[in-house]
């Protein structure tokens, strides 16, 4: 009798979410972008943009300006960038749900995998030596602040081949994991990129960095994207199923 | 859509070819301490770390630091460019333990793939920087600190990507149930505390005296030392489950020949 009280008992000790590996990426993600809103546009008031247009004393000014947001923001990032691994997992794992190839999740997640150092680890490296020593030539600390920010908003092709990628195994999977207006959202995301290249010839105007269109039309575009995409992940793991079909609409998924 | 077992085929035949590919795990695993000796003979060389260059020293210094010690430099610097990286090899074989472990999904891999892409990258800004301030020390002083400045922050700020390797290894290990895991619960409580070790480096923009300074004890002694430990740890713990996992397969082989 005992025997069959710890039989059935210990699977049901052992039991868990089988799903949690994938809650636990979509919440990583989550925190990780509320920690990048909060990082980048409140504590080192980098976004939106200053401007390219300032002069050096100008510069210098927003440097002494924001010293302590600068380097104590960047810190933030410096502790948390790692858990950008979880989003580029979970996305990749959505491309292997899909009844396309591997090459996509894997292309994907090197494609973001390495887009985090020069399309952000660079400027908070290069922003923190900025901060780091106000008493630095003026003309320096200028180039700092071109380095920084030009790397930024200036490294493109991962994130636009990185979403072309997502786009193309959307449109051909034929497991319905996303729908397909999600896949010409991936293209306009994918355009911003383009849009944004003006901004290494123009230093004003609506090209500029911190341009109508080089910055904030593209902040909206990227702000409902990473909306979306946040919404639809959450949906997939919904209707996760494990198996290798169509994935299951909501309504029976929840049963 | 597990990634789980895809290594372990069936078959006496499959068995046999699965101990073909330890074999060479067990080549890329005793890599390790040959790298350990050169990164240990190159830290030693390099005269920055011998004591931690100063984050005060005035531009002039620091010019004349690299004028001073060029050859030691270069040679030091040579070195880690060329063995740096050595760890990677070491590390997919984690992520080859991860596959194995308990799991639904390839999730922790991914991560895990993604950790050992961005560690290196960073230590290789770093060492180029500090080859670069090196290569024409008679360049204006201040130009030269700007070079160490890249160098030091870069080096420093090197964590995002270690601390996340250790928490999602960590994860990894309390995620895998089965009656025997992969790798002991300790192992994941280690890796957390390795992690946490690291993160007062993340703030080393913060001063530049005192122990969050580049030189400091936190940013440097105590997060360099929890890197070596971890390698060390890490390198006794994944030998054991490598030849763990090569004892099980022959165990297997020879049933199925006696079957």
């Amino acid at each position: 009798m005992s025997a069959v009280a710890t039989q059935t008992a210990s699977p049901l000790t052992r039991r868990h979410n089988p799903k949690r590996e994938l809650w636990l990426a979509w919440w990583t993600l989550v925190v990780f972008y509320n920690f990048f809103f909060l990082v980048f546009f409140v504590i080192t008031r980098v976004q939106p943009p200053p401007n390219p247009a300032w002069d050096t004393p100008r510069v210098v000014q927003w440097f002494h300006d924001n010293h302590f947001g600068l380097l104590a923001g960047f810190a933030i990032m410096f502790v948390i960038t790692g858990m950008t691994t979880m989003s580029n997992a979970l996305i990749a794992y959505s491309m292997r749900r899909m009844s396309v190839s591997r090459a996509f999740a894997y292309s994907y997640l090197i494609l973001y995998s390495l887009s985090a150092i020069p399309g952000m680890l660079l400027m908070c490296i290069a922003l923190t030596i900025g901060a780091l020593r106000p008493d630095r030539d003026p003309e320096l600390i200028h180039w700092i602040y071109d380095f920084a920010f030009l790397s930024f908003v200036g490294t493109m092709g991962v994130f636009l081949i990185g979403s072309l990628v997502w786009m193309l195994a959307i449109l051909i999977d034929k497991n319905r994991v996303f729908p397909k207006w999600f896949g010409y959202l991936n293209l306009c995301n994918g355009l911003t990129e383009i849009v944004v290249s003006p901004a290494w010839i123009f230093r004003g105007g609506v090209l500029a960095w911190n341009g109508q269109i080089a910055w904030w039309l593209d902040m909206v575009v990227f702000g409902i994207y990473t909306g979306v995409f946040i919404f639809l992940l959450r949906q997939m793991i919904q209707r996760e199923d494990f198996g290798t079909g169509p994935l299951p609409e909501l309504s029976k998924a929840a049963l | 859509m597990s990634d789980v077992g895809e290594n372990d085929g069936e078959g006496p035949r499959s068995a046999r070819s699965a101990l073909r590919r330890t074999d060479g795990e067990l080549v890329l695993l005793w890599t390790l301490p040959a790298s350990a000796i050169i990164w240990i003979g190159a830290f030693l060389l390099f005269p920055g770390f011998t004591p931690p260059m100063s984050p005060t020293m005035t531009a002039e210094q620091v010019a004349a630091f690299y004028r001073d010690n060029q050859a030691a430099i270069r040679s030091s610097m040579i070195l880690f460019n060329w063995f740096g990286v050595c760890l990677v090899p070491v590390l997919i074989l984690i992520v080859m333990q991860i596959r194995r472990m308990a799991h639904r999904t390839p999730i922790f891999s991914y991560c895990m793939l993604g950790c050992i892409a961005g560690g290196p990258t960073l230590f290789l800004i770093a060492n180029v920087c500090w080859l670069l301030a090196a290569f024409r020390p008679e360049r204006k002083p201040e130009l030269t600190q700007l070079l160490n400045d890249f160098a030091w922050i870069t080096f420093t700020t090197v964590v995002p990507f270690l601390i996340a390797q250790s928490v999602i290894l960590a994860l990894a290990i309390y995620f895998d149930d089965q009656s025997q895991p992969v790798f002991n619960r300790w192992v994941a409580h280690f890796n957390l505390l390795i992690a946490a070790a690291l993160v007062p480096a993340a703030f080393v923009g913060l001063a530049l005296t005192g122990p969050l300074a580049w030189d400091g004890a936190l940013s440097f002694w105590l997060k360099n030392i929890a890197i070596a430990v971890w390698i060390v740890v890490m390198g006794v713990v994944l030998g054991q489950a490598v030849y763990r996992e090569r004892a099980e397969q022959r165990q297997r082989v020879e049933e199925r020949v006696a079957a």
